[in-house]
């Protein structure tokens, strides 16, 4: 009997071993079970739609404050129109996004869409795992997208996925402040600024008590004043419009000797600040100009004020009534103004079950998250414009009421100041242009922050490790314009 | 058929039968595991450490990952800091939980549980949430809790973990404060297990409390300081998590750890085959210390 109850617990323990084995997933074959909308088109494929059932899978990080709550209503909708669709929706945090999109994409279960900023793509496409959806998608529907949105989605000329929105990212202050410090900030936002003029004002903003201006230097974040300050050099995009690598143009030298001046001239902190603190520490009035800053943030600031006058101890503790201005980054001298803007969209991956049939279905998932309504709410609560002709087309039904009007203007004329990365760009320069970044530039640029690298030594190692990637003749050396 | 033919069927039938059988399917449970969890992934990431690796077709590209880890200045830089991080923490650790688990078998049996309580707390605490404090404590602003305390003693304030100097510093203070849990339970085992009557005789001989600990304690503790010597390094060699949630390896990769380094290889810019010849070539290097620790160390050392 003893050996008997031995070797039966042995079996089952050996059995629960395989008790979680099995896939879990309802098997999509192509037995009909319910009738597939008529082919409109809205539709949005190439493909015929089959009536199948099918499940799509949507991986998402939180693109606005209240995306999640809504894209749960949008998969709803989605499904209420295809009855024999439905959008499974994983939810991630912006910590974890990339790392676990990469670990599924390496085991080849990539979710069918992903968010993916523009800057990510080429490194999806060498992996194998991008979806060229002008394959599958009519030109039609490509056509509702603004074709410079649509650029950053692209590589060697095939499409990846939509655009959701193009962000701009620059400079905010509290405008009293700055106002104080002698700038005449509505002029400032009408026609830009000198980087001269800048230096004057955060020096002339710099207090006991306060930085006349804070960065977000601390880890990644350095990346983010690289990119953002970097136009004001003129640097637009890693390489320039001939397809040279930018980093190791003089405009780099020129832009890190003018970080480093700043770095040791008192008006900014210099410690580590880290993302979460900047804003912060303009809202307690212990800084004037704040970066990275984007026109959200006037709602978030408008909030905090609201708080402060409603007295219920929600507002940031220490904080004092701001009036956010959202300011173009200034410009050095001999170089054409422009803006820092990045798109994220959604992306199409393949994946071990990927069939035509599926991307036909995926595609109408795609379009349906990235057009119309879906494109205007996300847009308008990012205080964006949409980069889609259905969506500008409705987004005055979200549009936030109260806006500053300077901050408005400002926020469109900076959209229409970013340019495009170049056409021509092909996956493996893209993947090496971000792999370098994280690698070499950023962490390199934290120790000129921290004041333990020179400009030129930065500079110098830019270029070994750039001529090492992309050879010599494929970076640009001289002057961009 | 001959006698010995005889015997040779019977033994080959008898092992799948009663306690044997039994026997087999126990030990079958934790060989499954090993195989599903340790053996196919290690055969697997060699294997992938030959491949440029793709998830619908990888390319076979020979020694190149191989190649590309040796040429790498990265990696090299990974190692020394790997190292630095090791030579401090891992010595510094024992000696610390060598003396907390001397000075806690002074009192008695109910207060030993309190203490050994307390100091193994951080270790059933999330990793993730120890890093929150952490960081919170290392704020770089004036107003950051150790800035404040170096304020108050009249010291300059310190960009922790933003700066090259103090970086890594940073971190291996964080190591040696929130690690010691299960080392010093080991060595109040270790010290539990030590006769009473060998410390009698030493006291009549006038022993001093420090010739006891030298002439006694450190070498009956050997086997158990042998063991936290090799696991220390084996850790140490794989630290991964502070490097990642503290200084993500900065500033200037003063702070990036070859575990750090694979990971990010991996999963951040999806280099998997050269992930995985990092990974076996540090499997190697950990091989050859430990290999190297038992040959000089465990001489004289009986389990």
């Amino acid at each position: 009997m003893k050996k008997f109850l031995a070797l039966l617990l042995a079996l089952v323990m050996v059995c629960s071993l395989f008790a979680g084995c099995s896939s879990g997933q309802k098997e999509t074959t192509g037995t009909e079970t319910t009738q597939a909308p008529e082919q409109t088109p809205d539709t949005a494929t190439k493909a015929p739609v089959s009536a199948a059932e099918d499940v799509i899978t949507l991986m998402v990080p939180p693109v606005s404050a209240t995306y999640f709550e809504k894209v749960h209503e949008w998969a709803d909708s989605f499904h209420e129109l295809y009855p024999n669709l439905t959008i499974n929706i994983i939810e991630t945090s912006w910590d974890d996004h990339n790392a676990k999109l990469s670990t599924m994409s390496l085991a080849g279960e990539a979710p069918d869409i992903a968010e993916v900023s523009s800057s990510a793509i080429g490194t999806h496409v060498e992996l194998g795992v991008g979806v060229n959806i002008s394959d599958y998608m009519d030109a039609e529907t490509l056509a509702d997208y603004d074709k410079n949105a649509l650029e950053y989605m692209s590589l060697e000329g095939k499409t990846y996925g939509l655009p959701l929105y193009l962000s701009i990212q620059s400079i905010g202050a509290n405008l009293d402040m700055l106002t104080e410090a002698g700038v005449d900030v509505p002029k400032v936002q009408q026609n830009g600024w000198t980087f001269d003029e800048f230096v004057t004002a955060i020096g002339n903003g710099t207090k006991d008590d306060r930085y006349g201006f804070v960065f977000a230097s601390s880890a990644v974040t350095a990346s983010d004043m690289l990119n953002i300050f970097g136009v004001s050099a003129g640097i637009n995009n890693a390489f320039t419009s001939d397809l040279k690598y930018a980093y190791t143009s003089k405009n780099m030298l020129t832009f890190l000797q003018a970080i480093e001046k700043i770095t040791t001239s008192g008006y900014m902190p210099n410690y580590g600040v880290d993302a979460s603190q900047r804003m912060v520490m303009c809202q307690t009035g212990n800084a004037m100009i704040f970066g990275k800053a984007m026109p959200l943030f006037e709602g978030n600031i408008t909030k905090n004020n609201k708080a402060l006058e409603a007295n219920d101890g929600t507002a940031v503790e220490g904080s004092i009534p701001v009036n956010y201005s959202f300011l173009p980054v200034p410009v050095m001298d001999g170089v054409k103004e422009s803006c820092y803007g990045t798109v994220d969209g959604l992306m199409v991956f393949r994946n071990n079950k990927t069939t035509d049939e599926h991307l036909a279905n995926v595609m109408l998932a795609l379009n349906y998250l990235c057009s119309g309504d879906v494109a205007a709410y996300v847009s308008s609560e990012l205080y964006l414009d949409s980069v889609c002709e259905s969506g500008r087309a409705v987004i005055s039904k979200y549009t936030v009421e109260g806006r500053d009007e300077n901050n408005l203007a400002c926020a469109s004329r900076e959209m229409s100041l970013v340019v495009a990365p170049p056409t021509g760009l092909t996956a493996e320069m893209s993947s090496k242009a971000a792999t370098l970044m994280e690698l070499m530039i950023a962490p390199k640029f934290q120790a000129l922050l921290a004041g333990e690298a020179t400009a030129q030594e930065m500079y110098d190692a830019i270029c070994d490790a750039a001529f090492d990637q992309f050879g010599e003749a494929g970076c640009e050396t001289g002057s961009i314009q | 058929m001959t006698n010995k033919q005889n015997n040779n069927v019977k033994r080959k039938r008898s092992w799948l039968k009663g306690d044997d059988l039994s026997g087999y399917l126990f030990i079958a449970v934790a060989m499954l595991i090993f195989i599903a969890f340790t053996a196919y992934p290690v055969f697997s990431a060699i294997k992938t450490s030959f491949f440029l690796y793709k998830p619908f077709g990888s390319e076979f590209v020979g020694l190149e990952n191989y190649a590309e880890t040796f040429t790498n200045s990265l990696f090299y830089k990974s190692v020394k800091n790997t190292i630095i991080y090791t030579i401090i923490v891992v010595p510094l650790s024992l000696v610390i939980a060598f003396s907390i688990a001397v000075m806690v078998m002074a009192f008695q049996k109910r207060t030993q549980s309190i203490f050994k309580a307390i100091y193994y707390l951080p270790g059933i605490a999330s990793g993730v949430a120890l890093s929150v404090v952490w960081l919170w404590l290392y704020d770089s602003s004036p107003s950051g809790l150790f800035n404040q305390i170096l304020a108050f003693l009249g010291m300059p304030t310190q960009n922790w973990l933003n700066s090259s100097k103090t970086s890594m510093l940073s971190l291996i203070i964080m190591a040696l404060a929130s690690g010691q849990g299960s080392s010093v339970i080991i060595y109040v085992a270790a010290l539990l297990g030590i006769d009473n009557s060998t410390f009698e005789a030493a006291e009549l001989d006038g022993a001093s409390f420090m010739q006891k600990i030298r002439y006694i304690v450190i070498p009956l503790v050997k086997p158990s300081t042998l063991f936290l010597f090799v696991t220390g390094i084996i850790g140490s060699f794989q630290v991964f998590m502070n490097a990642y949630m503290m200084t993500g390896g900065g500033p200037d990769n003063n702070t990036t750890m070859i575990g750090l380094l694979i990971f990010n290889n991996a999963f951040v810019y999806s280099k998997y085959g050269l992930a995985c010849a990092q990974a076996i070539v540090l499997a190697i290097i950990i091989g050859a210390i430990s290999f190297l620790q038992f040959k000089l160390m465990g001489v004289d050392v009986e389990y």
